[in-house]
């Protein structure tokens, strides 16, 4: 006796029940029932990848009213929308982002250029210029201000203003108390209501211009400036003394501190690089970041301290993933000038930058991230595509399409040139090692020679 | 700025070494941690939810990085291996979800076989519905071909004299039904039934659900022989001419031709799991084919005389391969070692056919006969040219027997012959458990739209196939820099640089060595390996004052590597007594009567 059965596939269980319902589906994990996945799953990373490269559309709006650069840039703190910016024909903006218009300006706020804004609270300025005069205003639109305090909007009068003996350069507020400091050929801290300084911190020995000034965001009486002759210094005014110093092979244009870890400062510089230091180990930095291929000008942190930004003499806007030095997102535009101001908004989703040309121009953070409501559909869709990317980086197709990036040919030609001089030079370095005594040694680390010498 | 230091204590900076000592203002860390109101304030803010925390503790075997002193690197490994052995373990408990049952004939008494039994008695067996499955189509225009979609679901057949049909067999809708007038000598369904392609007299047509000529391939000239491949989107026909064009059906391209240079070939397949293509000629060899070669990738002489038919496992994911030759033996191939068949044996008859099912049963169709095999035992090698126990057998007098084609997802198998097709039922063929997201044969049209834009946006491209699918992903083969060109220090990669510097993690590696010493058999090999390492170690290793060091440090007797030495040729012996022992006690010398003279050594 033979025991017999034959497959049968009951359609009450495979077909919907009602008309209208959905379609039941199986699922057979077998590898054997899945032939090529992982080849496909290569196909559809690679689809990802080449999809998230045509999304890419950075560029959200340019913010207009300034006639001459735009040096500065800073986002009003507790607001997402309001960022304030100053330009060398001494006006100085309150922008707002969602709507693209002007809350308030300040036309004329200093004679020649503006060199150095702050908030001093949710809605004071503090400004400096070439004129040797620091400012406070009030940014309040018109009608929110009393009508004793102003005029007319033509001519605004400042609150407050703060004859210093020379030209300032940069300039930042304490973070809780009514104090600021700026940076003249020395670092000054001010005390809002006395219109003398009441501290002047310098290095010993030091007859260098300092032409940035930053107060930590955590201790906050520690004071950061780096200075025209190669230097960062770390002051603490409580002890109103310079604690230590370094000076580097190259200056640096800009300084910011990490807003989640503490000890932790972004420089950019004159060679072409970022550095971020970590305080307590100053000899060498915690990590280079190399693309830009002229001075970088200005950086900024995200609020969320894991990317920052940074703008260039190169005419791009670059943005990094904090400890990776290389391949970072790169933005430029035709009638984008010299990058002299790059601030990240307050939701770190979008990316301001100020240039040459008189435009505040504003960014998505994440170049192909879309704007507007995304259904639960699309975002596990995007989720899956960023996943796939991820585990498929590796794939030399789907790193390549990922990692390369459409720049400007003068931005390429003269990443070309460096490319060239830096591999002849190491070149000539190695035949020299070779040849010598002092080849036995091993050649010196890059993040070794970029500190000349520590002092404190 | 102290307390901006200390307090940033908590967090050190990873490139500093711990030797350098604390710095001078750290607290004790006890107090450090309980009291210090920053740390306390994040950690709430910081610390995984409880909902997202994975519950259970993890599997056995999870692999741990422990060695890694990178923080930042080693969890993230950890989390990606605890990832992965959860995957697996719910691998397991996705099989639940295999609710349908294979069909299968047992037997109870020791004497009864399962061929003994025919199709009546099969269909009486199995109820009304499921013998739906067995029945005879009388045609004219014979030998028939057949062939099923992907799904199973729909059926195309083709007479020798030009008669096209398309029809869903479960519904019995017919589809199209063409009357072509001339000699057709393949069908085959394209993506799913919406199209198919036919193999005429002079070209290869393409036509849609309905029937209706959509291209004619003018470039596939008297084909004999078609095949799709799902995943590539290629068309693949063999003709008289003897070359093998593949033609992409998503952008119309001929995508590459090959010249065989074998002649006339009729039989073709493919292995569904590597999309190599198997060619059976008429000077009885089989050649593989993929895209990327000019040349077979494979070629061996399986047959004396013209090869009948060929056929892939897919069971075993395309490990075993059936021939069949005019010379009347049937062959079973192990696809991985091409020397010798597993077995073979002679079919009665002469010429087969043959047809893999998903679940391994063995089709051939021989003479007056259709004999099905299952899957242990023809698989298992057998010396002796002596038939494998037989499954099933069914007798059709309609001779020749021109194909035959497992139903996928069904127990049925379809027999061409020279009036018609019939088809049997074969219990156990069919994969039970479909998977919907790659063939279901209950998709309405929506789904079916949804799987044909979904399968264009994966579509492989053809340069990807090759014998081994699994390269994809797989690690880039070392690269071939010559030993001898000195490499800067600059230009080494990563972890030779480490190496140089003696900051390479080296655990990895030694648990390897370790683990491949066991097949090693002399401390000879072990020497010529040391010393093929120290020539291929870093330049400058030849020069005057490494060599000084090097014999400096031969003479120094440092104690702890002694006692490492010691300890190191201990577990050696420890290791090659418990070999012996394994290859067993008798090796052990006989003691002889003298042996008490000997000095205790």
């Amino acid at each position: 006796m033979v025991k017999i059965s034959v497959l049968q596939h009951a359609p009450s269980t495979h077909l919907p029940a009602r008309p209208g319902d959905p379609t039941p589906t199986q699922r057979n994990l077998d590898p054997l029932m899945h032939p090529f996945a992982r080849a496909r799953e290569r196909t559809r990373a690679l689809n990802a990848a080449k999809m998230e490269r045509m999304f890419a559309k950075p560029f959200v709006a340019a913010l207009e009213g300034h006639v001459d650069a735009v040096e500065v840039l800073k986002r009003r703190p507790d607001s997402v929308t309001n960022v304030v910016s100053a330009s060398w024909d001494g006006d100085i903006i309150l922008h707002d982002l969602a709507r693209r218009t002007h809350v308030s300006k300040v036309t004329s706020a200093h004679k020649g250029k503006i060199s150095g804004l702050c908030w001093a609270d949710e809605n004071r300025v503090l400004s400096c210029g070439v004129d040797r005069n620091v400012k406070m205003w009030d940014m309040r639109p018109s009608s929110q201000v009393d009508e004793s305090m102003v005029a007319g909007p033509s001519e605004q009068k400042p609150l407050n203003v703060f004859p210093g003996k020379s030209v300032f350069n940069s300039i930042d507020h304490h973070r809780s108390d009514p104090l600021f400091a700026t940076a003249s050929n020395i670092v000054q801290i001010w005390d809002e209501t006395k219109s003398a300084p009441i501290m002047n911190l310098s290095f010993p020995t030091s007859t260098e211009t300092i032409t940035g000034v930053k107060f930590n965001l955590s201790e906050s009486s520690v004071l950061a400036s780096i200075g025209s002759d190669r230097t960062f210094t770390l002051y603490d005014i409580r002890t109103g003394k310079a604690e230590r110093r370094i000076i580097m092979q190259m200056r640096s244009n800009s300084l910011s501190w990490s807003p989640t870890a503490p000890t932790s400062i972004l420089l950019a510089s004159e060679d072409h690089n970022l550095y971020t230091f970590d305080i307590r180990a100053l000899d060498t930095p915690s990590q280079i970041y190399k693309a830009h291929v002229a001075a970088v000008m200005s950086c900024d942190w995200s609020p969320t301290g894991l990317e920052f930004v940074s703008g260039g003499w190169d005419r791009t806007v670059r943005i990094w993933k904090e400890g990776q030095g290389t391949h970072p997102e790169v933005y430029h535009t035709k009638r984008m000038q010299r990058v002299l101001a790059t601030a990240f908004s307050a939701d770190a989703r979008f990316v301001l930058s100020g240039s040459d040309d008189g435009n505040v121009r504003v960014w998505k953070a994440n170049a192909s991230e879309k704007l507007g409501v995304i259904t639960a559909r699309e975002r596990a869709a995007i989720e899956y595509r960023e996943s796939l990317k991820d585990r498929w980086k590796m794939d030399s197709q789907v790193g390549k399409v990922s990692r390369s990036r459409h720049i400007p040919k003068p931005v390429y030609k003269a990443g070309e040139l460096k490319r060239t001089m830096l591999e002849a030079q190491r070149v000539k370095e190695e035949r020299r090692r070779k040849h010598t005594r002092s080849g036995e040694s091993k050649p010196k680390a890059e993040r070794k020679k970029i500190v000349v010498a520590e002092q404190s | 700025m102290d307390r901006l230091i200390a307090k940033a204590d908590a967090i050190r900076p990873l490139q500093k070494k711990r030797s350098k000592g604390p710095p001078p203002h750290k607290k004790p860390k006890t107090e450090h941690t309980t009291h210090d109101p920053v740390v306390n304030s994040i950690a709430s803010h910081t610390a995984l939810p409880k909902s997202l925390r994975a519950s259970s503790p993890l599997p056995e075997g999870t692999k741990t990085y422990s060695h890694i002193a990178n923080k930042k690197l080693r969890s993230e490994l950890n989390r990606q291996s605890a990832h992965a052995a959860r995957s697996k373990a719910l691998l397991k408990d996705a099989e639940l979800l295999l609710n349908e049952d294979a069909g299968k004939m047992e037997v109870e008494g020791e004497m009864d076989r399962t061929w003994r039994v025919g199709q009546a008695e099969i269909a009486k067996q199995v109820g009304v519905e499921a013998a739906k499955g067995r029945r005879e189509m009388v045609l004219d225009g014979g030998p028939y071909r057949s062939r099923y979609t992907r799904n199973g679901r729909h059926m195309a057949i083709v007479g020798r004299n030009g008669h096209v049909a398309t029809f869903d067999w479960q519904t019995g809708t017919m589809h199209s039904e063409l009357q072509l007038q001339e000699t057709c000598r393949d069908i085959t369904f394209l993506q799913d039934h919406s199209h198919y392609a036919v193999a005429q007299k002079k070209y290869v047509f393409i036509y849609d659900r309905d029937g209706v000529e959509l291209h004619r391939l003018k470039s596939h000239i008297e084909p004999t022989r078609l095949e799709f491949l799902p995943y590539h989107w290629l068309l693949v026909s063999i003709g008289n001419p003897g070359y093998l064009k593949y033609q992409d059906t998503s952008t119309g391209q001929l995508v590459i031709e090959h010249r065989t240079k074998l002649g006339a070939c009729n039989t073709m397949t493919q292995n569904q799991h590597n999309a190599v293509i198997h060619l059976g000629h008429q000077n009885g060899t089989v050649t593989l084919w993929t895209p990327n070669l000019p040349h077979p990738a494979v070629q061996l002489l399986a047959h004396m005389g013209p090869v009948s038919s060929v056929s892939v496992d897919p069971s075993t994911g395309g490990r075993y391969m059936a021939t069949a030759g005019e010379d009347g033996i049937v062959k079973v191939w192990d696809c991985r070692n091409w020397k010798g068949a597993v077995r073979e044996w002679a079919a009665r008859g002469g010429t087969a056919e043959l047809d893999w099912s998903q679940r391994g049963f063995l089709g051939v169709a021989s003479g007056g006969t259709v004999n099905v095999y299952s899957k242990p035992s023809i698989h298992t090698p057998f010396a002796a040219p002596a038939q494998p126990p037989l499954y099933l057998t069914h007798p059709i007098p309609h001779r020749p027997l021109s194909s035959v084609r497992f139903c996928p997802y069904q127990d049925i198998l379809t027999i061409g012959h020279s009036s018609g097709l019939s088809t049997i039922l074969v219990p156990g063929a069919g994969e039970p458990n479909f998977d919907s997201a790659e063939a279901d044969p209950f998709e309405n049209s929506k789904a079916r739209r949804e799987r044909e834009v979904k399968a264009l946006l994966d579509k492989i491209q053809p340069d990807m196939i090759t014998l081994n699918p699994e390269f994809v992903g797989s690690m880039a083969p070392p690269s071939k820099l010559t030993p001898g060109e000195e490499i800067p220090f600059a230009r080494l990669p990563r972890f030779q640089r480490l190496q140089v510097q003696g900051k390479a993690d080296e655990t990895e590696l030694l648990s390897d060595a370790e683990a491949g010493e066991g097949d090693e058999e002399a401390g000879e090999g072990k020497k010529v390996d040391r010393e093929e390492r120290e020539k291929r170690k870093m330049r400058g290793k030849g020069k005057s004052l490494k060599r000084y060091l090097r014999k400096q440090r031969k003479n120094v007797i440092d104690p702890k590597a002694v006692a490492i030495r010691e300890k190191l040729t201990k577990e050696r012996e420890a290791r090659q007594k418990a070999r012996d022992a394994e290859k067993g006690a008798s090796q052990e010398p006989k003691s002889a009567a003298l042996d008490r003279f000997k000095r205790p050594s």
